[in-house]
């Protein structure tokens, strides 16, 4: 379901800013996060709220962001009943949140609430996402930078959305358009991507970046082929969701061709120097042949799913068709 | 869904497939054994396919006004899933139990069953101690130790068709074909905390080494199921690409294998039917790859019914409550089901 314009929780008008930190197993890191929002947004005046999402921590993360809420009517606790992720707890911050401009950040006081004004700033100029850049990343090199640097140099080859830092928790959304976007499985670390098919503004500026102050990390190197998997989904829904057999055609032409070539090879050569047909050869081109027309059916079948699908039924389906390459404009300060 | 009768906290489903025993002595046994929880009950009796003989034992339970009966009867059989499901959509009870329309458990053990809801959400019955033979028995451990090595919680009889569990469980739950046995499997990973209770065998239960190939057909695909619902169901390109990309490789080094025979020593490749079989593997190995791709569509396309994070609370302590900070936080929104 999709909340357009929810009522601001708090009963007026909907606040401009909604500040999103999923929290799993943080419980050190919550009250210094409260502390650390609320001392860099109270001095500019602004209207905002925050949402705590708890991943179904085990420790007692929940009940240290409820003690904070008590205290806060600015700060809203979404709690899970298990642990789904940080893709399943940033999408519901973005769908829980009322604010103009959605701001997602990390739980673990890795990114600098100080910089968030700037990020508003950016979108109030006409951008629809503003990412983060940690250009001075406090990590180890060879495990998590390197790795990381290759990783976004082919997300920006494969999804022609050349961001400098994926990985970076703190951007920001206008409500309008990351509320479009669907989100699911483990795709926080592709939503520019994911929001291309928007076609949205997005502009990158540097952000601040401490090192881990409390609890441990949760990442490891483990993640190459899910993220490669991953990354062919998303240039495929990117670009071709809603032509499915477009793109199902395109696979099966090289096929095609090779198959077609096997069997006219074979052909030519029976008729030409009166060689008997040599069986595997021609066996090859005809299962060449049958697997293109099998995908160009997949294809087909695709074209199926996504005219039964809820996409079409969304100003999204229409912003499919006229796709454009999303402008990324970088900015320094 | 028909207006809930509050009153009620226990509604007990029975879904009457082909094996079913004189239900009205069952009705009897399950009733002695709701009494001793001493709460308002119902039972909802769900007739899964035209069998006459249940309806006409039934009908009089129901003049008779022995309590609370509702009667629903299937126009044919949908299977145990579907009726339980058909059950649920009458039922008030706060929480939901299931029994088996023959006799499996001890009746008398019910409130045993019941006992861990107030700190659980699901509980299955375990039959404990069990009778069979010995070939039964191994095969019930290969069985089970599959799935609980899938699902990371261990389970022992998923068979037991006593289960309790409290209602927002099977709301959330649909449960279709043969996912009823997979109950507390699929409450474990929506995140519903399940725990099995070992629950007296009944004595006339004797369902010994007859099972057919049908049925082991049916094992084998149930832990393929758990399988894949547990790992992959939002993100399938992970199962297909990785079998897809697996039989590409293989499919392609043999192809290279050949073409290196072919040029380095001359052995003709048009006669080989090694040849055929690489480019069969290479071709399946495709397809599976694209079909892959055509589920991750499915699951985009229908991406905002699939969320994760079903049953989400948002918690919130509006102003007006803030002189006085209650600890009863005022729930704003739940997360559409």
């Amino acid at each position: 379901m999709l909340i357009d314009h929810p009522k601001s929780a708090t009963g007026g008008a909907r606040p401009r800013l909604s500040v999103i930190a999923p929290l799993y197993n943080e419980e050190d890191n919550v009250r210094p996060l409260y502390a650390a929002l609320t001392q860099a947004l109270d001095p500019t005046g602004l209207d905002y709220e925050m949402l705590f999402v708890d991943d179904g921590s085990k420790d007692s993360t929940l009940s240290r962001a409820l003690e904070l809420a008590e205290t806060d009517p600015r700060l809203k606790v979404v709690k899970f009943r298990r642990n789904c992720g940080q893709t399943a707890a940033m999408a519901a911050g973005i769908e829980f949140a009322c604010g103009e401009v959605l701001v997602t950040m990390d739980g673990d006081l890795q990114n600098d609430p100080l910089d968030i004004p700037m990020f508003l700033e950016t979108i109030e100029q006409g951008y629809d996402i503003v990412v983060g850049w940690r250009f001075k990343r406090q990590d180890k090199l060879i495990s998590r930078k390197i790795p990381s640097k290759i990783a976004n140099w082919l997300i920006g080859k494969v999804t022609k959305v050349p961001i400098k830092d994926n990985g970076c928790s703190l951007k920001a959304y206008r409500a309008s358009v990351i509320k479009q976007i669907p989100l699911y499985s483990e795709m926080h670390r592709f939503i520019p991507a994911m929001a291309s098919i928007a076609a949205p503004r997005i502009a990158e500026v540097k952000a601040r970046h401490h090192a881990r102050r409390f609890g441990a990390s949760k990442y490891g190197l483990s993640r190459v082929y899910k993220v490669l998997l991953d990354l062919l989904v998303i240039k495929t829904l990117a670009s071709f969701a809603g032509r499915p057999l477009l793109w199902f055609g395109l696979l099966a032409m090289p096929i095609l061709l090779l198959g077609t070539g096997l069997v006219a090879y074979e052909l030519l050569e029976a008729a030409l120097w009166g060689l008997p047909l040599s069986l595997p050869v021609a066996g090859c081109g005809i299962i060449f042949i049958a697997a293109a027309f099998m995908l160009v059916f997949a294809g087909a079948l695709g074209e199926l799913i996504y005219n039964l699908g809820d996409m079409r039924d969304h100003e999204f389906a229409r912003l499919t068709q006229h796709m454009q390459t999303a402008r990324v404009e970088t900015q320094t300060q | 869904m028909i207006e809930r009768n509050t009153s009620i906290k226990y509604s007990v489903i029975v879904p009457i497939g082909t094996r079913h025993e004189d239900i009205g002595e069952l009705y009897e046994e399950y009733r002695r054994g709701m009494d001793s929880l001493r709460a308002p009950y119902e039972f909802v009796f769900v007739v899964d396919g035209p069998h006459r003989d249940v309806i006409q034992r039934l009908e009089p339970l129901i003049a008779a006004g022995a309590g609370n009966i509702v009667m629903v009867v299937l126009n044919r059989s949908f299977g145990e899933s579907t009726a339980v499901m058909a059950g649920f959509e009458r039922c008030s009870g706060e929480i939901i139990l299931t029994l088996p329309a023959y006799h499996q458990i001890n009746p008398e053990d019910i409130s045993k069953l019941v006992a861990p809801l107030d700190r659980k959400d699901v509980a299955v019955g375990w039959r404990w101690p069990r009778v069979g033979g010995g070939f039964e028995k191994f095969r019930r451990t290969m069985f089970h130790s599959l799935v609980s090595r899938v699902n990371g919680m261990q389970l022992h009889d998923l068979g037991c068709g006593a289960r309790a569990m409290k209602r927002v469980v099977l709301q959330e739950l649909s449960l279709y074909g043969d996912q009823h046995r997979l109950l507390a499997v699929l409450a474990h990973r929506q995140g519903f905390s399940v725990t099995e209770v070992e629950l007296r065998q009944s004595e006339q239960d004797r369902f010994e080494g007859r099972y057919r190939p049908r049925e082991y057909a049916h094992f084998v695909l149930d832990v393929f199921t758990v399988f894949f619902l547990v790992r992959f169901t939002k993100k399938p390109l992970r199962f297909f690409g990785m079998l897809g990309a697996t039989m590409f490789g293989v499919g392609a080094l043999v192809v290279l294998f050949l073409v290196v025979e072919r040029l380095a020593f001359q052995t003709s490749l048009a006669d080989r039917p090694a040849l055929l079989l690489s480019a069969l593997i290479v071709v399946l190995g495709l397809q599976l790859f694209a079909l892959g791709l055509l589920a991750e569509l499915i699951i985009f396309t229908h991406a905002r019914h699939l969320k994760d994070y079903q049953g989400a609370q948002v918690i919130h302590y509006p102003k007006a409550e803030l002189p006085r900070p209650t600890r009863e936080a005022r729930v704003e929104k739940t997360a559409a089901l």
